[in-house]
């Protein structure tokens, strides 16, 4: 295997090599993740008008050379508050992710690294935190920041810090295991030995382990929190009008679901495509560290190659 | 003992869950007689002064001594004439003689001083002017009761036709019972639903039908799909079963018959007296001229509201006279902010260092459909030049902000019938008087004196003090009304001969007949 403790975490699922070769990456689910974060990023120059900009004389127009998803109760233009939408499910997702990935791996590693009474205090907390749905946590943080104490707080970043605060606690445990697991190492007692620092050898030899496991499991998470974001706008909490967001939009076109579906439909596609993306995603991601039976194309392929390094190998061994 | 085997077992289970099925399907064909009508909420035991029960649900059970008619006219209920003695601090009724309850009880003179005293004279009810000013109770004869006042009420006589606690309730009833003169009787009441039968004592018109379902269904499309399924006839109603106009409109097209008349109800979009911002008569102005009403109308209620800038609807008695509603001018609203002093500064506007940006609170819980109204009018405002933020909140948190002012702009709604124009200006517009959670839509020293002395004014003086609070309402752009939503009903086609009860707080029945 690896001769260094820490490639393995370099290469998503390398086994043979030590970096990341791109024809091996799951480019079939990572395509439509990729799709979504370029929409989110160029969506300034992707929107056909502005997401806000309200047109009474056009309002629940079909689709049309003008507005190619047609334009919604108050003649807003579909596409782009879909397009708007994904950014802003975009940049909550990822401030989300990663302040939760940074509170939980700090929180979980010093629980692991440290053990002891800190320990225990750490995992309690986790486990409390885990003991309740995210969501339900959210919404009562949510409820809590609507009061007066946080009127500094915009709803949006009061959305962040909430789903922030709900979902650490996930990252925290599992990073909290893969430390403990890897403190058991013997490498580590021989970096130990040689004298390095508490500080190096964390850094150096089990935080890669621990993200190499977090980070994987983040992709798949972020499926799951852009609904979040969607289910807090649903209920009317987080981004407030005008900017868009799905959740909202979901929710707006609800009255208006027996004559124009193509208000919900459009934003619920949307979200759909978005969760199930990453789902697959954090899935593959996943995959690719266990040991699969091999079927069809793939066990003929891998058949093959073992025939012809046989061959390979007799050739050589009957030259020798 | 014979051992069941499992073939056996199956067929029983099948056989026996067909037969359950069977009175239902027979229930189902049998409905010619009997007129079903959605509740968003369950009648409860319809006590008369507790706070429980929905409102919808009393009149069908209970009469009043005077009705609400159309308009607000007073139509003879339980009394078949009154008199206001000259100085207002009397009241003289005369009884409906041969009145019995549908328990048997007759109704005269002493049960109706019986029932009036439940709540007459006492503290939970001082909210009721008539109540508030209680003397006492003469009686003259089985048939002629006179009730005495420590001041003139101006609206007492309207005050008799609100919903609770003003009707009456056979003394013989048990607690829990709900037993009136009306031309219902309950059969019985569950969370689901509410029977009633035809009361063929009834002094009034008997309906045609015999039977009237009150059925609970909470949720308004849950509602629409069952008008649709035809397993209702009747839905809407803002305080019986809300219908929203898109759904009518949805409604309509699927073959139903939707009803709207002009609604007696103001949307007003308030100004907190407490925010320093709103305190600028010019930003009030601006907002004033900046919103189009006639697009709100037109794009959010499908036409189904009436644009106003008016407090009161012509459908409330002494709502004043009427204002043109100007169109939208955003040149007249710039000029009212730069006459404020405010400079303009890029796209929006300062003054004194600070930027014009106002806060929008908006509860979807407490107002369906207002987050709307609200993105509507802060994209017009945007136009002005305003930063318009919408918070947007639980029922819970409005509550506890409308009352401390903690807002800029927020949305109130008059009570409509039977209660206004007294009870709206009383309540929203008077700051000595405790509201509880519904906030205030505008209030000031000044405007105190003026709305009180409006309410105590009666004859013609009355009209003229009433005119006095909707021009100070004007003149000060105090509030900022927005629009009358319509009443809308949808009706199944089975039903023939379908007009709007006189209130949102009746069910209709009346005149109804079923095909």
């Amino acid at each position: 295997m690896t001769s260094s403790p820490c490639s393995s975490i370099r290469g998503f699922a390398a086994p043979g090599g030590s970096d990341i070769q791109f024809s091996k990456l799951p480019w079939l689910v990572l395509t439509p993740a990729l799709v979504f974060v370029f929409v989110g990023v160029f969506a300034p120059f992707l929107m056909t008008h502005d997401p806000a900009a309200q047109d009474y004389t056009a309002i629940l127009k079909s689709p049309s050379l003008s507005h190619w998803l047609g334009t919604d109760y108050l003649g807003r233009d579909l596409w782009s508050r879909i397009v708007g939408g994904a950014r802003t499910s975009l940049v909550a997702m990822a401030f989300v992710l990663v302040a939760a990935l940074v509170i939980g791996v700090v929180i979980g590693s010093i629980a692991g690294y440290v053990g002891g009474l800190v320990e225990t205090i750490l995992i309690s907390l986790i486990d409390i935190a885990l003991a309740l749905p995210s969501l339900v946590i959210a919404l009562a943080l949510m409820g809590v920041f609507l009061g007066e104490n946080f009127d500094w707080l915009s709803d949006y970043w009061k959305m962040v810090l909430a789903l922030t605060l709900a979902w650490w606690a996930n990252y925290a445990r599992m990073s909290r295991a893969v430390v403990i697991a890897e403190l058991q190492q013997p490498y580590i007692e021989a970096a130990r030995v040689m004298g390095a620092s508490h500080l190096w050898v964390f850094a150096r030899h089990i935080l890669p382990h621990v993200l190499g496991l977090v980070v994987v499991y983040a992709s798949a998470d972020a499926g799951a929190l852009v609904l979040a974001i969607a289910t807090l706008s649903f209920l009317g909490l987080g981004v407030a009008p005008p900017t868009p967001e799905w959740g909202q939009m979901l929710v707006d076109g609800m009255s208006y679901i027996e004559e124009y579906p193509s208000l919900v439909v459009i934003p619920g596609l949307a979200l759909t495509a978005v969760v199930v993306s990453f789902n697959l995603l954090g899935e593959a991601f996943a995959l690719q560290k266990v040991p699969r039976v091999l079927k069809g194309r793939l066990l003929r392929r891998k058949r093959a190659a073992r025939k012809e390094e046989d061959l390979a190998r007799t050739k050589a061994e009957s030259q020798a | 003992m014979s051992n069941l085997n499992r073939r056996q077992v199956m067929t029983s289970t099948v056989a026996l869950s067909f037969l359950s099925t069977l009175p239902r399907v027979t229930f189902a064909g049998g409905h010619g007689d009997t007129l079903r009508v959605a509740i968003a909420g369950e009648t409860g035991d319809l006590d008369l002064l507790q706070n429980v029960s929905t409102l919808s649900s009393y009149t069908v059970v209970f009469d009043g001594l005077i009705h609400y008619g159309p308009g607000g006219t007073l139509e003879p209920g339980l009394a078949t004439a009154w008199s206001v003695a000259e100085d207002g601090k009397s009241i003289t009724f005369d009884l409906r003689e041969g009145v019995t309850f549908s328990d048997g009880t007759p109704f005269d003179a002493e049960v109706a001083k019986w029932n009036l005293e439940r709540w007459m004279g006492v503290d939970d009810f001082s909210w009721i002017g008539i109540s508030d000013a209680y003397e006492g109770i003469e009686v003259h004869s089985p048939s002629q009761i006179t009730v005495n006042l420590s001041r003139p009420v101006p609206a007492a006589l309207l005050e008799l036709t609100i919903v609770r606690p003003v009707r009456f309730l056979s003394p013989a009833a048990a607690a829990g019972q709900p037993i009136g003169t009306g031309p219902w009787i309950v059969e019985s009441y569950s969370s689901s639903e509410t029977i009633l039968t035809r009361n063929d004592a009834y002094w009034g018109e008997r309906p045609a039908f015999s039977r009237l379902e009150l059925k609970v269904v909470p949720d308004e499309l849950a509602r629409a799909n069952a008008l649709r399924a035809g397993e209702l006839d009747v839905i809407g109603g803002d305080w019986v079963a809300p219908l929203s106009p898109r759904r009518a409109k949805a409604l309509e097209g699927a073959g139903m018959t939707i009803v709207a008349e002009p609604g007696t109800a103001t949307t007003i979009l308030g100004y907190s007296p407490k925010s320093p911002m709103m305190a600028d008569e010019g930003v009030r102005e601006a907002i004033f001229i900046g919103i189009d009403r006639a697009a709100v109308a037109q794009v959010l209620f499908e036409g189904y509201a009436d644009p106003t800038i008016d407090i009161f609807p012509t459908t409330v008695p002494t709502a004043g006279i009427r204002h043109q509603v100007p169109a939208r001018d955003l040149a007249a609203a710039q000029a009212a902010l730069e006459g404020a002093g405010w400079n303009r500064n890029g796209s929006g506007w300062s003054k004194d260092g600070q930027a014009l940006e106002i806060d929008f609170l908006v509860s979807e819980e407490s107002f369906p459909g207002s987050r709307r109204i609200a993105e509507m009018i802060q994209a017009m405002l945007t136009e002005v030049g305003f930063k318009v933020n919408i918070s947007s909140v639980d029922n819970a948190t409005m509550h506890e902000r409308r009352p401390n002012f903690e807002y800029d702009l927020t949305f109130f709604a008059t009570y409509g019938a039977p209660y206004d124009p007294h009870g709206s200006l009383g309540a929203s517009f008077v700051s000595t008087v405790d509201t509880g959670p519904d906030g205030k839509i505008y209030i000031s020293d000044e405007l105190d004196t003026v709305v009180l002395a409006a309410l105590e004014a009666s004859g013609d003086a009355q009209e003229l003090a009433m005119q006095g609070v909707y021009d100070w309402l004007h003149d000060n752009v105090a509030a900022c009304p927005l629009l009358v939503t319509q009443r809308i009903w949808a009706v199944h086609p089975r039903v023939q001969g379908f007009s709007l009860p006189a209130t949102d707080y009746d069910i209709p029945y009346k005149g109804l007949s079923l095909g």
